[in-house]
């Protein structure tokens, strides 16, 4: 007899796989964004509401550089310095030219993609730490370049940017703040679910498994491998500019350093390359965390950088890993217990 | 001639992999690429789908079109595939991704769709997911559409690699060495496969092979390299005859007794 319960699961399999994503996601996306709704009102904790902004504008980052990391497997450590020029670039359209905040981001976002697609170019002839060199020394290169240009501030520091206004009113709130990046930080992931599970996500993986037999499959590989840069850094320059215009409205190049890099490669090595919920989870977790050692800011930078080995070594998919075989034992089961029953 | 190549040579340092080497492929044709190991087989296949750049003087023509330095994803797009001999599949990736790789040249939605989440995106991979499960179906690993292909078995991934292969709809498929390792029910097998997707398709097939019964059974011209030369060519009945091809294989490690007796006595 032919078992309905598992047929039944199958047809519905494939049912999926044939829908959209925004129709095959409809409910835990509605779910998830009526708890991102109401999740400031948690708590009446300013520094709270400030820690959650900080862990959605990580999560930008951490997605973004999983696209080019974790997807395309181009080993990049200039991700942070991309978020450096978004940020400047978002700051001098709005304080120098007195753009509005919501010209300024999306400026900013386009000029930092820009300049990612460049810094890409050398990922056409290096590869793994030959490449971190070179992504190392460029982004070095625009933290002292910021922190010697005095139209930048210099090592003082930019401040006084303007907050966005909404109807007249700017927003200096943490709360209402958080609803400007809370959408921005949901499309990210939107957008980077759409990519993967898209002819480019699987054009990057093969990239990142086989460049010569990608190109052997009409594979454009240096079409592949700046699109990947370019992306993410359109993923940091968001970031980054949203960190601008986020109260005090102060930027510093001390916040661009490469501890901050270290940081940033935590949240997507804890949270599995390659995977997407991991890479968020990894942002929250590797925020707080951030946040709670930061008198211990000196030792932060050997501490996060061991665990990252650490990681790699024990745990080499991640948090993203663990997830991914709950959920496998848990079809397992359900598919064993729907056998059971049938028969 | 679908491919015409004329004057091609490769070195490596001081040493000559291939020279001087002409060769012309019929339409339609099963060649047959054989010689002793190291005689320049694989090289002459990374020429002319662009792994290597030959030395200079060299030229490669297919359907027409001179694509000698062509990068090797354009050189793909223009309807040649290649396998490798160490395969070289995405272990990585699931069995039906493989085949969607190869497939790649011929999604017709853009970057900017496809990162939107446009629905005309999701429409478009449903039907190449059913047009690459028919190719799987033909290969026989359906039921191996969701593994990796890493925990696949030699002779499985033997023939992912022909089916990533063939999922690029090429005119001019190259195999290298598609048998190698497999046991004798395989090789059958894999080269009634290679027979029928042929047909199918309407392929032009080139073969490397060690493994001279499936040279001498479905070739149709055979090519004999020794030391990056072309030593031999023509029909498989009239090569095992030659005397060159005889003293190459006896002179090298291939020409055990297997050899010997298949290249004598049949
Ligand atoms: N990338 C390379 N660098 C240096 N030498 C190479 C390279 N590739 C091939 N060779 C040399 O070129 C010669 C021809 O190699 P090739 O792989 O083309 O031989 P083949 O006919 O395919 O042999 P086999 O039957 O063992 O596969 C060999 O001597 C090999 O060592
Ligand atoms: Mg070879």
């Amino acid at each position: 007899m032919e078992d309905a319960s598992i047929s039944a699961g199958d047809a519905v399999r494939r049912d999926l796989g044939a829908r959209p994503l925004w129709s095959r996601l409809h409910l835990p996306w509605v779910a998830g964004a009526l708890f991102l709704l109401l999740l400031p009102w948690a708590t009446r904790n300013a520094y709270h509401h400030y820690i959650l902004n900080l862990i959605l504008i990580n999560v930008i980052l951490a997605v973004g550089l999983n696209i080019v990391k974790g997807f395309a497997g181009q080993v990049t450590v200039g991700h942070y310095a991309m978020a450096a020029i978004g940020a400047y670039a978002s700051a001098v359209f709005a304080a120098k030219f007195g753009v509005p905040f919501w010209l300024a981001l999306p400026a900013a976002t386009l000029f930092t993609g820009l300049v990612g697609a460049i810094v890409g170019i050398p990922a056409f002839r290096l590869e793994g730490a030959y490449l971190a060199l070179a992504t190392l020394g460029l982004a070095e290169s625009v933290r002292i370049a910021i922190g010697v240009t005095d139209y930048l501030g210099a090592a003082v520091g930019f401040s006084d940017i303007p907050p966005p206004v909404f109807f007249g009113r700017p927003v200096v709130d943490h709360i209402a703040y958080y609803y400007i990046v809370m959408p921005l930080a949901l499309a990210g992931i939107y957008f980077s679910f759409c990519i993967l599970r898209s002819d480019i996500g699987r054009s990057f993986k093969a990239l990142r498994e086989d460049s010569l037999a990608a190109a052997a499959c009409g594979i454009n590989v240096r079409k592949y491998k700046l699109l990947a840069f370019l992306i993410s850094a359109l993923y940091a320059g968001c970031a980054g500019s949203l960190q601008a215009h986020m109260a005090p409205g102060f930027l510093h190049p001390n916040s661009y350093t490469i501890t901050e890099m270290v940081t940033l490669l935590l949240m997507v090595v804890m949270g599995g390359l390659g995977h997407i919920w991991g890479g968020v989870i990894g942002a929250a977790i590797v925020t707080v965390i951030y946040d709670l050692t930061r008198d211990y800011y000196q030792y932060q930078m050997a501490i996060f950088g061991m665990v990252i080995v650490l990681t790699v070594m024990f745990m080499p998919r991640g948090i993203g890993g663990l997830i991914d075989d709950y959920l496998a034992k848990r079809r397992f089961v359900a598919i064993r217990r729907a056998k059971a029953n049938a028969a | 001639m679908l491919l015409e190549v004329t004057g091609l040579s490769k070195r490596f340092g001081g040493l000559v992999a291939v020279s001087k080497l002409d060769l012309s492929i019929r339409e339609g044709e099963i060649r047959g690429i054989i010689g002793p190991n190291g005689s320049g087989k694989s090289t002459l296949f990374n020429l002319i789908s662009g792994v290597y750049q030959a030395e200079p003087g060299g030229r490669i023509v297919f359907a027409g079109e001179d694509i000698t330095g062509y990068p090797s994803h354009e050189i793909a797009r223009r309807g040649i595939a290649r396998t490798f001999q160490l395969l070289r599949i995405f272990t990585q990736m699931s069995v039906l991704e493989n085949l969607l790789i190869g497939y790649h040249p011929h999604v017709r939605y853009g970057s900017a769709a496809a990162t939107l989440g446009s629905a005309s995106v999701w429409t478009e991979e449903r039907r190449l997911k059913d047009e690459m499960m028919e190719l799987l179906g033909f290969i026989g690993l359906t039921d191996y559409a969701e593994i990796p292909a890493g925990e696949l078995s030699i002779g499985q991934r033997r023939l992912l690699a022909l089916g990533r292969a063939m999922a690029m709809r090429p005119k001019l498929l190259m195999l290298d060495e598609p048998a190698a390792g497999l046991s004798p029910v395989n090789v059958d097998k894999l080269l009634s496969t290679v027979l029928a997707l042929k047909q199918r398709y309407g392929l032009t097939v080139v073969i490397i092979e060690h493994i001279l019964k499936v040279v001498m059974e479905s070739c149709d011209t055979v090519t004999v390299l020794e030391h990056g030369e072309k030593i031999a060519e023509g029909a498989p009945a009239a090569i095992k005859d030659d005397h060159r091809v005889i003293e190459a294989y006896l002179g090298k490690e291939m020409g055990d007794a297997e050899v010997r007796a298949f290249l004598k006595a049949s």
